[in-house]
C-alpha cells in the first residue's frame, strides 16, 4: 500500500511538469491548428534563461519564472507574427515543416551559445524535501506541481473571462466569423502563440531545477506534450492538465514494473495513447464534436 | 462599389460588379446557387480580396481593408450558415458581436437585441450549438446588430428554416430597417427577398445582370422567367 501511495505521488509530481509542458502546446494546437514541433525548444529556451540568470547572475530560480514567461511571450508573439502567420492557411504539412525548421534553428542557436555541456541549477534547497512515511518529496517538485496547476488555472480564467481570451476562443471556434465581428486575426494568433510559449518557458524554468539540460533536451517534451494533449482531449486547459497528470501516473507505474526502466515506461505511456486514440479519440475529458 | 472583380486562388468569381446602396435602404441580392452572392459579401467585409475595382463606404475607400476596420466603419456581415461560436454561450456570442466597439454600453445593446428576439431571453446561458436553427439565426443576426452597423448584410437568412420562422425573421428585418439601418439581404429564396426589399440586384455567373425596383422585378413575367426561375 505504501509503495502504491509512493507511486501515486511520484506520478503526480512528474505529471505536473507534463501538464505545464502540454498546456501551451494544446492551446496553440486547438486555436491555431498548428502542431508546433518547436514546442520543446521553447521549453528548453526557458530552461536556459533560468540557468543563465541563476548560474551567472545569482538569481533564485523561482524568481526567474515570471521573467521566462515574459521573455517567451515576446519571442512567441514575434515568431508567430513574423513567420508562422505567413503560412497559417497553408496545409498542415507546411506548418510541420516550418516548426520543424524553427526547432532546428533554436537548438543550433542554443548549441552556439551554451555548447552541448550538461547544465543544472542546484540551489541550497535542492536536496531538501518533505519526509512522508519513508518517502522524501523534494520541495522543488512539490512547488513545480503547484505552480503548474496555478498557471493552468490562470490561463483558463484568462481565456474564459477576458476580452482577449474570448477573442482567442472565437478564433479557435471559427476564424472567419471571428474576423467578421472585428477580431484582428494576426494579433489574436500571435497572442495565442505568445501565451503558449510563455507557459512553455515557465515549464522549462522548472525543468532546469529538476534535471540537467542540454540544447536537445527539449525534443522528448514535444512528443510528451503531444501525448498529453491527446490523452486529455484537445480544446480545454483543464483537459490537458488531466492528461498530464494521467501521463505522469502511467509512467510512474510503468517504471515500477520489475526490470522495466524508462524505455519500457515510455512504451507503456505511448501504448496508452494509442489505446485512447482507438477507444476514445476525443480524449479522456474531451467533448464529442 | 465600382467595377469590382474578385475571387479566389483558382480565379475570379465576380466580374466588374457595380452596385450602390443608399443610407437606410433595404436591398435584395438574388441569384442561383454558385452565382457569387456570398463571395460578393465576403469582398465587402474584407474576407475576399478584390482584384480590380473599388468599394467605398460613407465616403471612405474600404477596398481590401482589414475585416476589423470594415466592421468599425459600420458594415456587419451575418454569414451564410450562421457560423456561431458553437461551444460558447448565446450571451458570449452576442457580446463578441460588439468586439470592435470601444464605445457605448454593451449591456444596453444586448437588451435591445433581445427586444428584437424575445425568444432568446431565457437562452442566454445556453451553448449556441444547442439552439434550434431558427434560434441560431436569431443569434447570428443579433451578433451582427451588436456592432451597431449602418449596413447589415444577411446571407441566406431563410435557408433551411420553416416558413413560419422565416416570416418572424422577416418581421424583425423590417423593424431593423424601420430603425434606420440599411440592409442587404442575400437570398436564393427570391420571393422572400423581393417581398421586403425596396430595390434588388440579380447576380448570374458572377455578373450583375439586372437591377431595379424589387416590385418591378417581381411582377414582370419576362424577368421572372428569364432571371428568377419562377
Ligand atoms: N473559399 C472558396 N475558395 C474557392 N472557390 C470558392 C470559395 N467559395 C466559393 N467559391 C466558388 O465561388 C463561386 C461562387 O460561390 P458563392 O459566392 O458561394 O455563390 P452563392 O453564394 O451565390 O451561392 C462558386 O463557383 C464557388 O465554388
Ligand atoms: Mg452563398
Amino acid at each position: 500500500m505504501a509503495a502504491f501511495a509512493q507511486l501515486v505521488i511520484i506520478g503526480l509530481l512528474a505529471g505536473g511538469i507534463y501538464a505545464a509542458v502540454g498546456v501551451g502546446f494544446g492551446l496553440v494546437w486547438g486555436v491555431l491548428n498548428i502542431v508546433n514541433l518547436a514546442h520543446g525548444a521553447l521549453v528548453i529556451i526557458g530552461a536556459y534563461l533560468t540557468w543563465q540568470m541563476f548560474a551567472v547572475w545569482g538569481v533564485d530560480p523561482f524568481l526567474t519564472l515570471p521573467i521566462d514567461a515574459i521573455a517567451l511571450f515576446v519571442l512567441g508573439y514575434a515568431v508567430q507574427r513574423g513567420v508562422i502567420n505567413r503560412i497559417i492557411r497553408a496545409p498542415l504539412l507546411f506548418t510541420f515543416l516550418l516548426t520543424f525548421g524553427l526547432n532546428l534553428i533554436a537548438v543550433n542557436v542554443l548549441l552556439l551559445i551554451f555548447k552541448s555541456d550538461f547544465r543544472s541549477v542546484t540551489t541550497a534547497y535542492s536536496g531538501a524535501g518533505l519526509e512522508l512515511g519513508g518517502l522524501v518529496i523534494p520541495y522543488i517538485r512539490l512547488a513545480a506541481l503547484g505552480i503548474a496547476l496555478v498557471m493552468a488555472a490562470v490561463l483558463a480564467i484568462l481565456l474564459s473571462r477576458t476580452r482577449v481570451g474570448l477573442a482567442i476562443q472565437a478564433v479557435g471556434s471559427d476564424r472567419d466569423a471571428a474576423q467578421l465581428v472585428g477580431i484582428d486575426l494576426r494579433h489574436a494568433y500571435a497572442v495565442t502563440f505568445g501565451l503558449g510559449a510563455a507557459v512553455a518557458g515557465v515549464a522549462g524554468g522548472m525543468i532546469a531545477m529538476i534535471q540537467a539540460i542540454t540544447p536537445t533536451a527539449g525534443e522528448p517534451y514535444t512528443l510528451q506534450a503531444f501525448v498529453v494533449v491527446i490523452l486529455g482531449g484537445l480544446g480545454r486547459v483543464s483537459a490537458t492538465v488531466v492528461g498530464g497528470l494521467v501521463f505522469g501516473l502511467v509512467e510512474a507505474f510503468g517504471q515500477s514494473i520489475p526490470g522495466s526502466g524508462s524505455v519500457f515506461a515510455n512504451a507503456i505511456a505511448f501504448g496508452v495513447m494509442v489505446l485512447i486514440l482507438v477507444t476514445r479519440p476525443q480524449g479522456l475529458m474531451g467533448r464529442l464534436r | 462599389m465600382n467595377g469590382l472583380t474578385a475571387g479566389f486562388a483558382a480565379g475570379p468569381v465576380l466580374f466588374e460588379i457595380d452596385m450602390e446602396i443608399a443610407p437606410g435602404e433595404l436591398i435584395a441580392l438574388v441569384g442561383a446557387n454558385g452565382a457569387g452572392k456570398s463571395t460578393l459579401l465576403g469582398t465587402l467585409s474584407g474576407l475576399v480580396r478584390a482584384r480590380a475595382g473599388s468599394i467605398a463606404f460613407s465616403g471612405r475607400d474600404i477596398t481590401n481593408a482589414r475585416p476589423e476596420a470594415i466592421v468599425k466603419a459600420g458594415i456587419a456581415h451575418v454569414p451564410q450558415g450562421r457560423r456561431l461560436f458553437d461551444t460558447m454561450s448565446v450571451e458570449k456570442n452576442l457580446r463578441l458581436g460588439a468586439y470592435a466597439r470601444r464605445d457605448g454600453d454593451i449591456d444596453a445593446e444586448v437588451r435591445s437585441v433581445l427586444e428584437y428576439f424575445p425568444a432568446l431571453k431565457d437562452k442566454l446561458n445556453r451553448e449556441a450549438r444547442t439552439l434550434s436553427g431558427g434560434e441560431q439565426q436569431m443569434v447570428a443576426i443579433g451578433r451582427g446588430l451588436m456592432a451597431r452597423p449602418k449596413l447589415l448584410m444577411v446571407d441566406e437568412m431563410s435557408l433551411g428554416l420553416a416558413p413560419k420562422i422565416v416570416d418572424r425573421l422577416i418581421d424583425v428585418v423590417k423593424d431593423i430597417h424601420a430603425a434606420g439601418t440599411a440592409l442587404l439581404l442575400v437570398e436564393q429564396d427570391v420571393l422572400v427577398a423581393l417581398d421586403v426589399a425596396q430595390r434588388a440586384y440579380v447576380l448570374e455567373n458572377g455578373r450583375m445582370v439586372l437591377a431595379g425596383a424589387a416590385a418591378d422585378l417581381r411582377d414582370d413575367p419576362n424577368i421572372r422567367k428569364a432571371y428568377l426561375g419562377l
